[in-house]
Protein backbone atom coordinates (compact mmCIF):
# COMPACT_ATOMS: atom_id res chain seq x y z
CA UNK A 1 0.00 0.00 0.00
CA UNK A 2 1.24 3.44 -0.87
CA UNK A 3 0.88 6.23 1.58
CA UNK A 4 -1.54 8.95 0.53
CA UNK A 5 0.42 12.03 -0.45
CA UNK A 6 -0.84 15.28 1.06
CA UNK A 7 -0.45 18.02 -1.50
CA UNK A 8 -1.04 21.76 -1.29
CA UNK A 9 -1.60 23.74 -4.45
CA UNK A 10 -1.15 27.46 -3.96
CA UNK A 11 -2.10 29.14 -7.22
CA UNK A 12 -4.38 32.11 -7.87
CA UNK A 13 -5.36 30.79 -11.30
CA UNK A 14 -8.35 28.48 -10.87
CA UNK A 15 -7.90 26.67 -14.17
CA UNK A 16 -4.23 26.08 -13.55
CA UNK A 17 -4.86 24.68 -10.13
CA UNK A 18 -7.78 22.54 -11.32
CA UNK A 19 -5.67 21.17 -14.17
CA UNK A 20 -2.78 20.31 -11.90
CA UNK A 21 -5.14 18.77 -9.41
CA UNK A 22 -6.67 16.51 -12.01
CA UNK A 23 -3.28 15.40 -13.35
CA UNK A 24 -2.13 14.52 -9.85
CA UNK A 25 -5.34 12.71 -9.01
CA UNK A 26 -5.43 10.74 -12.25
CA UNK A 27 -1.80 9.81 -12.58
CA UNK A 28 -0.41 9.73 -9.06
CA UNK A 29 -2.98 8.24 -6.71
CA UNK A 30 -3.43 8.10 -3.84
CA UNK A 31 -3.25 11.85 -3.24
CA UNK A 32 -5.16 14.25 -1.08
CA UNK A 33 -5.10 17.74 -2.49
CA UNK A 34 -5.90 21.07 -0.89
CA UNK A 35 -6.15 24.09 -3.17
CA UNK A 36 -5.46 27.63 -2.00
CA UNK A 37 -5.75 30.77 -4.08
CA UNK A 38 -3.18 32.64 -2.02
CA UNK A 39 -0.42 32.21 0.52
CA UNK A 40 -2.71 33.80 3.13
CA UNK A 41 -5.41 31.20 2.66
CA UNK A 42 -2.82 28.43 2.96
CA UNK A 43 -1.67 29.87 6.29
CA UNK A 44 -5.17 30.45 7.61
CA UNK A 45 -5.99 26.80 6.89
CA UNK A 46 -3.59 25.98 9.71
CA UNK A 47 -2.24 22.70 8.33
CA UNK A 48 1.40 22.58 9.32
CA UNK A 49 2.65 19.95 7.01
CA UNK A 50 2.10 18.84 3.44
CA UNK A 51 4.19 16.32 1.55
CA UNK A 52 4.42 18.63 -1.45
CA UNK A 53 3.69 22.25 -2.29
CA UNK A 54 2.92 23.46 -5.79
CA UNK A 55 3.06 27.18 -6.28
CA UNK A 56 4.27 29.90 -8.62
CA UNK A 57 7.44 31.96 -8.55
CA UNK A 58 6.06 35.20 -7.10
CA UNK A 59 4.28 33.44 -4.25
CA UNK A 60 7.51 31.62 -3.52
CA UNK A 61 9.64 34.76 -3.65
CA UNK A 62 7.28 36.78 -1.46
CA UNK A 63 7.16 34.09 1.19
CA UNK A 64 10.64 32.66 1.29
CA UNK A 65 10.48 32.42 5.07
CA UNK A 66 7.87 29.77 4.61
CA UNK A 67 9.07 28.05 1.47
CA UNK A 68 12.85 27.99 1.86
CA UNK A 69 12.79 25.50 4.72
CA UNK A 70 10.41 23.44 2.59
CA UNK A 71 12.21 23.85 -0.70
CA UNK A 72 12.91 20.17 -1.16
CA UNK A 73 9.15 19.61 -1.19
CA UNK A 74 8.20 22.65 -3.23
CA UNK A 75 7.50 22.67 -6.92
CA UNK A 76 7.44 26.02 -8.69
CA UNK A 77 5.36 26.45 -11.80
CA UNK A 78 7.16 28.50 -14.41
CA UNK A 79 5.42 30.20 -17.27
CA UNK A 80 8.49 30.89 -19.33
CA UNK A 81 11.74 29.25 -20.19
CA UNK A 82 14.01 30.23 -17.36
CA UNK A 83 17.40 28.69 -17.15
CA UNK A 84 17.17 27.06 -13.79
CA UNK A 85 20.27 25.61 -12.26
CA UNK A 86 19.31 22.28 -10.84
CA UNK A 87 21.48 22.89 -7.83
CA UNK A 88 19.03 25.38 -6.35
CA UNK A 89 17.38 22.52 -4.53
CA UNK A 90 13.80 23.06 -5.52
CA UNK A 91 11.75 21.62 -8.33
CA UNK A 92 10.28 23.48 -11.26
CA UNK A 93 7.58 22.66 -13.75
CA UNK A 94 7.14 24.49 -17.01
CA UNK A 95 3.45 25.01 -17.68
CA UNK A 96 4.01 25.27 -21.43
CA UNK A 97 5.47 21.79 -21.65
CA UNK A 98 3.35 19.07 -23.24
CA UNK A 99 1.17 17.02 -20.92
CA UNK A 100 3.40 14.03 -21.50
CA UNK A 101 6.49 15.93 -20.42
CA UNK A 102 4.75 17.43 -17.39
CA UNK A 103 3.66 13.99 -16.23
CA UNK A 104 7.19 12.74 -16.65
CA UNK A 105 8.54 15.57 -14.51
CA UNK A 106 5.87 15.00 -11.88
CA UNK A 107 6.84 11.36 -11.87
CA UNK A 108 10.46 12.21 -11.15
CA UNK A 109 9.50 14.57 -8.38
CA UNK A 110 6.88 12.44 -6.66
CA UNK A 111 8.44 9.04 -7.03
CA UNK A 112 11.95 10.10 -6.00
CA UNK A 113 10.89 10.04 -2.40
CA UNK A 114 8.74 6.95 -2.20
CA UNK A 115 11.31 4.47 -3.46
CA UNK A 116 13.31 4.03 -0.31
CA UNK A 117 10.36 4.03 2.06
CA UNK A 118 8.61 0.96 0.64
CA UNK A 119 8.57 -2.65 1.71
CA UNK A 120 9.05 -3.05 5.39
CA UNK A 121 9.57 -6.45 6.84
CA UNK A 122 6.36 -8.35 6.16
CA UNK A 123 7.12 -11.32 8.40
CA UNK A 124 5.36 -11.40 11.72
CA UNK A 125 7.53 -11.23 14.81
CA UNK A 126 7.21 -14.14 17.21
CA UNK A 127 5.21 -11.99 19.62
CA UNK A 128 2.86 -10.96 16.83
CA UNK A 129 2.47 -14.61 15.94
CA UNK A 130 1.48 -15.39 19.54
CA UNK A 131 -1.11 -12.62 19.44
CA UNK A 132 -2.41 -13.81 16.08
CA UNK A 133 -2.91 -17.35 17.38
CA UNK A 134 -4.93 -16.04 20.29
CA UNK A 135 -7.02 -13.71 18.14
CA UNK A 136 -8.14 -16.50 15.85
CA UNK A 137 -8.99 -18.69 18.81
CA UNK A 138 -11.50 -16.05 19.78
CA UNK A 139 -9.65 -14.39 22.66
CA UNK A 140 -10.56 -10.82 23.49
CA UNK A 141 -7.88 -8.18 23.72
CA UNK A 142 -8.12 -8.36 27.49
CA UNK A 143 -7.62 -12.16 27.46
CA UNK A 144 -4.60 -11.80 25.23
CA UNK A 145 -3.05 -9.17 27.48
CA UNK A 146 -3.53 -11.43 30.52
CA UNK A 147 -2.22 -14.56 28.86
CA UNK A 148 0.88 -12.98 27.42
CA UNK A 149 1.49 -10.69 30.42
CA UNK A 150 1.50 -7.55 28.32
CA UNK A 151 -0.54 -4.37 28.52
CA UNK A 152 -3.75 -3.80 26.60
CA UNK A 153 -2.05 -1.08 24.60
CA UNK A 154 0.67 -3.47 23.53
CA UNK A 155 -1.98 -5.92 22.35
CA UNK A 156 -3.61 -3.19 20.31
CA UNK A 157 -0.34 -2.17 18.75
CA UNK A 158 0.46 -5.80 17.89
CA UNK A 159 -2.95 -6.12 16.26
CA UNK A 160 -2.35 -2.98 14.28
CA UNK A 161 1.00 -4.29 13.06
CA UNK A 162 -0.45 -7.67 12.13
CA UNK A 163 -3.14 -6.04 10.02
CA UNK A 164 -0.61 -3.71 8.44
CA UNK A 165 1.81 -6.52 7.60
CA UNK A 166 -0.70 -9.05 6.30
CA UNK A 167 -3.26 -6.61 4.93
CA UNK A 168 -5.98 -8.76 6.49
CA UNK A 169 -8.56 -7.15 8.74
CA UNK A 170 -11.14 -9.73 9.70
CA UNK A 171 -10.84 -12.61 12.14
CA UNK A 172 -12.00 -15.02 9.41
CA UNK A 173 -9.21 -13.80 7.16
CA UNK A 174 -6.62 -14.11 9.91
CA UNK A 175 -7.82 -17.64 10.62
CA UNK A 176 -7.17 -18.56 7.02
CA UNK A 177 -3.69 -17.09 7.22
CA UNK A 178 -2.92 -18.90 10.47
CA UNK A 179 -3.98 -22.30 9.13
CA UNK A 180 -2.15 -21.81 5.85
CA UNK A 181 1.02 -20.98 7.70
CA UNK A 182 0.77 -23.90 10.08
CA UNK A 183 0.05 -21.79 13.16
CA UNK A 184 -3.16 -23.70 13.77
CA UNK A 185 -4.21 -27.28 13.08
CA UNK A 186 -5.92 -27.58 9.71
CA UNK A 187 -9.12 -28.91 11.25
CA UNK A 188 -9.47 -25.79 13.36
CA UNK A 189 -12.93 -24.29 13.18
CA UNK A 190 -12.90 -20.56 13.81
CA UNK B 1 -30.70 3.66 -22.72
CA UNK B 2 -29.35 0.79 -24.80
CA UNK B 3 -26.30 2.91 -25.68
CA UNK B 4 -25.42 3.40 -22.03
CA UNK B 5 -25.87 -0.28 -21.23
CA UNK B 6 -23.70 -1.28 -24.18
CA UNK B 7 -20.99 1.01 -22.90
CA UNK B 8 -21.38 -0.15 -19.29
CA UNK B 9 -22.58 -3.77 -19.17
CA UNK B 10 -22.05 -3.72 -15.41
CA UNK B 11 -25.36 -1.84 -15.26
CA UNK B 12 -27.27 -4.89 -16.47
CA UNK B 13 -27.73 -6.42 -13.01
CA UNK B 14 -28.77 -3.00 -11.72
CA UNK B 15 -31.48 -2.46 -14.30
CA UNK B 16 -32.53 -6.09 -13.88
CA UNK B 17 -33.33 -5.52 -10.26
CA UNK B 18 -35.65 -2.71 -11.29
CA UNK B 19 -37.40 -5.34 -13.39
CA UNK B 20 -36.01 -4.09 -16.70
CA UNK B 21 -34.83 -6.85 -18.99
CA UNK B 22 -32.63 -6.71 -22.04
CA UNK B 23 -34.13 -6.20 -25.43
CA UNK B 24 -34.20 -2.51 -24.64
CA UNK B 25 -34.81 -1.44 -28.23
CA UNK B 26 -34.56 2.28 -28.82
CA UNK B 27 -36.44 3.36 -25.74
CA UNK B 28 -35.17 6.36 -23.84
CA UNK B 29 -34.71 6.21 -20.09
CA UNK B 30 -37.95 8.10 -19.63
CA UNK B 31 -39.91 5.80 -21.92
CA UNK B 32 -38.49 2.73 -20.19
CA UNK B 33 -39.41 4.07 -16.79
CA UNK B 34 -42.89 4.70 -18.15
CA UNK B 35 -43.17 1.15 -19.43
CA UNK B 36 -42.04 -0.32 -16.11
CA UNK B 37 -43.80 2.28 -13.93
CA UNK B 38 -40.58 3.46 -12.32
CA UNK B 39 -39.79 6.86 -10.86
CA UNK B 40 -37.40 8.21 -13.49
CA UNK B 41 -35.66 10.51 -11.08
CA UNK B 42 -34.96 7.74 -8.59
CA UNK B 43 -33.91 5.28 -11.28
CA UNK B 44 -31.47 7.77 -12.80
CA UNK B 45 -29.99 8.70 -9.44
CA UNK B 46 -29.29 5.06 -8.61
CA UNK B 47 -27.83 4.35 -12.03
CA UNK B 48 -25.58 7.36 -11.79
CA UNK B 49 -24.19 6.36 -8.42
CA UNK B 50 -23.13 3.11 -10.06
CA UNK B 51 -21.58 4.80 -13.06
CA UNK B 52 -19.63 7.35 -11.12
CA UNK B 53 -18.37 6.29 -7.74
CA UNK B 54 -17.66 9.87 -6.76
CA UNK B 55 -21.28 10.79 -7.31
CA UNK B 56 -23.41 10.39 -4.24
CA UNK B 57 -26.11 13.06 -3.87
CA UNK B 58 -27.13 12.57 -0.24
CA UNK B 59 -29.70 15.35 -0.13
CA UNK B 60 -31.36 14.18 -3.28
CA UNK B 61 -31.51 10.53 -2.22
CA UNK B 62 -32.90 11.49 1.16
CA UNK B 63 -35.69 13.36 -0.57
CA UNK B 64 -37.14 10.12 -1.93
CA UNK B 65 -39.76 8.25 0.02
CA UNK B 66 -38.63 5.78 2.70
CA UNK B 67 -40.62 3.01 1.08
CA UNK B 68 -38.88 3.67 -2.23
CA UNK B 69 -35.43 3.36 -0.69
CA UNK B 70 -36.43 0.22 1.18
CA UNK B 71 -38.00 -1.29 -1.89
CA UNK B 72 -34.74 -0.78 -3.73
CA UNK B 73 -32.66 -2.24 -0.91
CA UNK B 74 -34.96 -5.26 -0.80
CA UNK B 75 -34.47 -5.76 -4.49
CA UNK B 76 -30.70 -5.63 -4.12
CA UNK B 77 -30.82 -8.11 -1.24
CA UNK B 78 -32.94 -10.40 -3.34
CA UNK B 79 -30.47 -10.10 -6.17
CA UNK B 80 -27.56 -10.99 -3.87
CA UNK B 81 -29.35 -14.04 -2.57
CA UNK B 82 -30.75 -15.27 -5.88
CA UNK B 83 -27.90 -14.38 -8.20
CA UNK B 84 -24.60 -13.18 -6.88
CA UNK B 85 -24.09 -15.57 -4.00
CA UNK B 86 -25.02 -18.68 -6.02
CA UNK B 87 -22.85 -17.37 -8.83
CA UNK B 88 -19.77 -17.12 -6.63
CA UNK B 89 -20.58 -20.50 -5.12
CA UNK B 90 -20.82 -22.13 -8.51
CA UNK B 91 -17.46 -20.79 -9.64
CA UNK B 92 -15.91 -21.55 -6.31
CA UNK B 93 -17.03 -25.15 -6.25
CA UNK B 94 -15.53 -25.80 -9.69
CA UNK B 95 -12.41 -23.99 -8.59
CA UNK B 96 -12.05 -26.12 -5.46
CA UNK B 97 -12.98 -29.42 -7.11
CA UNK B 98 -10.60 -28.71 -9.98
CA UNK B 99 -7.55 -29.05 -7.79
CA UNK B 100 -7.95 -31.84 -5.29
CA UNK B 101 -5.60 -31.87 -2.40
CA UNK B 102 -4.90 -28.16 -2.39
CA UNK B 103 -5.65 -27.17 1.16
CA UNK B 104 -5.58 -23.45 0.58
CA UNK B 105 -8.51 -23.77 -1.82
CA UNK B 106 -10.72 -25.62 0.59
CA UNK B 107 -9.88 -23.04 3.23
CA UNK B 108 -11.03 -20.35 0.84
CA UNK B 109 -14.25 -22.32 0.49
CA UNK B 110 -14.62 -22.34 4.28
CA UNK B 111 -14.00 -18.63 4.44
CA UNK B 112 -16.63 -17.98 1.82
CA UNK B 113 -19.12 -20.20 3.63
CA UNK B 114 -18.57 -18.14 6.74
CA UNK B 115 -19.04 -14.93 4.81
CA UNK B 116 -22.20 -16.26 3.24
CA UNK B 117 -23.66 -17.15 6.60
CA UNK B 118 -22.96 -13.72 8.00
CA UNK B 119 -24.28 -12.01 4.91
CA UNK B 120 -27.46 -14.06 4.90
CA UNK B 121 -28.11 -13.26 8.51
CA UNK B 122 -27.77 -9.58 7.69
CA UNK B 123 -30.26 -9.94 4.85
CA UNK B 124 -32.62 -11.81 7.11
CA UNK B 125 -32.34 -9.11 9.74
CA UNK B 126 -33.12 -6.51 7.06
CA UNK B 127 -36.19 -8.33 5.86
CA UNK B 128 -37.63 -9.40 9.18
CA UNK B 129 -36.61 -6.61 11.49
CA UNK B 130 -35.00 -3.47 10.19
CA UNK B 131 -37.06 -2.73 7.07
CA UNK B 132 -40.40 -3.47 8.76
CA UNK B 133 -39.36 -1.17 11.58
CA UNK B 134 -38.46 1.66 9.18
CA UNK B 135 -41.77 1.29 7.40
CA UNK B 136 -43.74 1.12 10.62
CA UNK B 137 -42.02 4.25 11.84
CA UNK B 138 -42.86 6.01 8.63
CA UNK B 139 -46.43 4.80 8.89
CA UNK B 140 -46.71 6.04 12.41
CA UNK B 141 -45.60 9.52 11.44
CA UNK B 142 -48.03 9.68 8.58
CA UNK B 143 -51.08 8.06 10.09
CA UNK B 144 -50.47 8.48 13.79
CA UNK B 145 -50.47 4.72 14.18
CA UNK B 146 -49.53 3.04 17.45
CA UNK B 147 -46.05 3.24 18.85
CA UNK B 148 -43.22 1.23 17.40
CA UNK B 149 -40.23 0.22 19.42
CA UNK B 150 -36.80 0.12 17.85
CA UNK B 151 -35.39 -3.37 17.22
CA UNK B 152 -32.29 -4.60 18.94
CA UNK B 153 -29.38 -4.20 16.59
CA UNK B 154 -27.89 -7.15 14.78
CA UNK B 155 -24.91 -8.55 16.59
CA UNK B 156 -22.06 -7.69 14.38
CA UNK B 157 -18.92 -9.70 14.01
CA UNK B 158 -16.72 -8.93 11.08
CA UNK B 159 -18.11 -6.40 8.66
CA UNK B 160 -19.44 -7.79 5.41
CA UNK B 161 -17.40 -5.40 3.32
CA UNK B 162 -14.16 -6.18 5.14
CA UNK B 163 -14.69 -9.93 4.85
CA UNK B 164 -15.08 -9.71 1.10
CA UNK B 165 -12.03 -7.49 0.82
CA UNK B 166 -10.03 -10.02 2.84
CA UNK B 167 -11.28 -12.89 0.74
CA UNK B 168 -10.06 -11.17 -2.39
CA UNK B 169 -6.78 -10.14 -0.79
CA UNK B 170 -6.11 -13.66 0.44
CA UNK B 171 -6.58 -15.08 -3.03
CA UNK B 172 -4.33 -12.48 -4.57
CA UNK B 173 -1.63 -12.51 -1.92
CA UNK B 174 -1.66 -15.85 -0.19
CA UNK B 175 -2.85 -18.48 -2.66
CA UNK B 176 -0.54 -21.45 -2.96
CA UNK B 177 -0.26 -24.86 -4.60
CA UNK B 178 -1.87 -26.06 -7.81
CA UNK B 179 -5.00 -24.39 -9.05
CA UNK B 180 -6.83 -23.55 -12.25
CA UNK B 181 -6.02 -19.97 -13.26
CA UNK B 182 -9.12 -19.52 -15.32
CA UNK B 183 -11.51 -20.61 -12.60
CA UNK B 184 -9.58 -18.60 -10.07
CA UNK B 185 -10.08 -15.48 -12.15
CA UNK B 186 -13.79 -16.23 -12.48
CA UNK B 187 -14.11 -16.46 -8.70
CA UNK B 188 -12.24 -13.21 -8.14
CA UNK B 189 -14.30 -11.34 -10.73
CA UNK B 190 -17.50 -12.61 -9.14
CA UNK B 191 -16.31 -11.56 -5.69
CA UNK B 192 -15.24 -8.21 -7.02
CA UNK B 193 -18.64 -7.58 -8.57
CA UNK B 194 -20.41 -8.42 -5.34
CA UNK B 195 -18.00 -6.25 -3.41
CA UNK B 196 -18.70 -3.25 -5.61
CA UNK B 197 -22.42 -3.74 -5.38
CA UNK B 198 -22.36 -4.05 -1.62
CA UNK B 199 -20.34 -0.89 -1.40
CA UNK B 200 -23.12 0.93 -3.22
CA UNK B 201 -25.78 -0.67 -1.09
CA UNK B 202 -23.94 0.20 2.11
CA UNK B 203 -23.71 3.83 1.10
CA UNK B 204 -27.46 3.90 0.73
CA UNK B 205 -27.99 1.98 3.98
CA UNK B 206 -25.72 4.00 6.20
CA UNK B 207 -25.76 7.42 4.62
CA UNK B 208 -29.36 7.60 3.40
CA UNK B 209 -31.70 5.21 5.17
CA UNK B 210 -30.05 5.35 8.61
CA UNK B 211 -30.16 9.18 8.82
CA UNK B 212 -33.75 9.13 7.53
CA UNK B 213 -34.72 6.70 10.28
CA UNK B 214 -32.90 8.80 12.88
CA UNK B 215 -34.78 11.88 11.78
CA UNK B 216 -38.09 10.01 11.95
CA UNK B 217 -37.24 8.70 15.41
CA UNK B 218 -36.52 12.20 16.61
CA UNK B 219 -39.80 13.51 15.23
CA UNK B 220 -41.73 10.57 16.66
CA UNK B 221 -40.30 11.11 20.13
CA UNK B 222 -41.30 14.73 20.30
Amino acid sequence: MQKTKQIAIILPDTLQSTGLQSLLTDYFPPVEIACFNSYESLISDGVEHFDYYFTQADVFVLNTDYFLPRRSKTVILLDKEIACPSSTGYYTLNIYDSQELIIEHLQEILVAETVHTTEKNKELSSRETDVLKLIVQGSTNKDIADKLHISLNTVLSHRKNITAKLGIKTVSGLTFYAIMNGLLPSDFIG
Amino acid sequence: MSGVVEEYPSLIPVINRFGIRLGLGDQSVQELCGTYSLDTDFFLTVINTFLNEEYFPEKKLQSFHTSQIIDYLQKTNHFYRQNQLPNIERHLSYFIKGSTGNQSLSLIGDFFAKFKKEFESRIEYDEKTWFPYCLALNDKLQNAAQTVSPPSPLQKEDSIEEMLADLKKIMVKHLSGQYDENLCYAVIVAINNLQKDIKQQNRIRYRILAPMVNAMENTANK
